[in-house]
C-alpha cells in the first residue's frame, strides 16, 4: 500500500543488503513527478573485498541533516537513504538514495546533492582489499597499509 | 581526570578502537592525543606533524561536536571528555 503524502527522511545504515526496487516503492506517492534514485556499487577493478566502516551515531545525525537541507532547499517531498558497512564483495549495493518531488528537476538536484554531501561529511570509511595489499580511502586520497 | 578516545579507521587501526586516558588537570587536547599516540611511533606521524601540531586532515570532535585541529593545543580537556580522532571520510 503506498502512503499518501510524503514525510520525514528514512535513513538506514545496515550491514545487510537491500533492494532499490523496495525503496522505491515504498517511498511513492500520488502527488509526486518523479522519483529520482542513486545507487552507489562496489566497483570491480581489482578489488577483492571492501570493508566499510562507520562513526554510526555521528553517520545517522549527519545524515539527518543533510536530509533536512535537501528537503528545504530543492522542495522534495521524500527521502530514502540506505548506506552499507562491513565487509562487501565487487558488485554488491554500497549506497541507495530515493528522492521525489513534485518536478524532476527538484529530484535530481536534490538526489546529487544528498550524494556529494555524504560523500564529504558522513563519517564512513572505505578500505579496499586488493590482490597487492589493502589501502583506506580517505576523501579522494589512497592510503597504503 | 580520565579522557576517553574513540577513533576510527586507519586511526583505530593506529592507536586502538577505544582507550581511557589518565592526564593531569589542565592538559589539552593535543596532550591527550599525544598520550594516545604514546605507545606507537606510527600513530604519532600519523596523528601529528613535524612541528608538533594535529595534521590537516586530522578531524577532531569533542563530545559529538567537530573542534577545529588548530585549538587542540590551547583547549583544555576536562575530566569524562570524549575525543574522537578520525580520517577524512569515504561513504558513497
Amino acid at each position: 500500500m503506498k502512503r499518501l503524502a510524503g514525510g520525514d527522511p528514512e535513513i538506514l545504515i545496515t550491514e545487510g543488503d537491500f533492494d532499490l526496487g523496495r525503496v522505491v516503492c515504498k517511498l511513492t506517492t500520488p502527488e509526486m513527478g518523479g522519483v529520482v534514485c542513486f545507487l552507489g556499487t562496489v566497483r570491480d577493478d581489482g578489488i577483492v573485498k571492501m570493508e566499510l566502516e562507520v562513526f554510526l551515531e555521528v553517520a545517522q545525525a549527519e545524515l539527518a541533516a543533510i536530509c533536512r537541507e535537501a528537503m528545504e532547499n530543492f522542495r522534495l517531498i521524500s527521502i530514502s537513504v540506505v548506506h552499507r558497512y562491513g565487509i562487501l564483495k565487487p558488485g554488491d549495493n554500497i549506497v541507495g538514495i530515493c528522492v521525489g518531488a513534485g518536478h524532476r528537476g527538484e529530484a535530481f538536484r536534490g538526489c546529487e546533492y544528498i550524494i556529494d554531501q555524504l560523500k564529504q561529511r558522513v563519517p564512513i570509511w572505505k578500505k579496499e582489499i586488493r590482490g597487492d595489499g589493502s589501502f583506506w580511502v580517505e576523501g579522494e586520497k589512497r592510503i597504503e597499509k | 581526570m580520565i579522557v576517553r578516545v574513540r577513533a576510527f579507521a586507519r586511526f583505530r587501526e593506529l592507536l586502538g578502537s577505544d582507550m581511557e586516558i589518565e592526564i593531569p588537570a589542565g592538559a589539552t587536547v593535543s596532550d591527550v592525543l599525544r598520550k594516545a599516540c604514546s605507545w606507537s611511533e606510527e600513530a604519532c606521524e600519523a596523528v601529528f606533524d613535524s612541528t608538533g601540531e594535529v595534521r590537516s586532515h586530522v578531524i577532531l570532535m569533542r563530545n559529538g561536536t567537530r573542534m577545529d585541529r588548530k585549538e587542540a593545543g590551547s583547549t583544555s580537556a576536562a575530566d569524562g571528555d570524549e575525543i574522537v580522532v578520525f580520517p577524512p571520510v569515504s561513504g558513497g
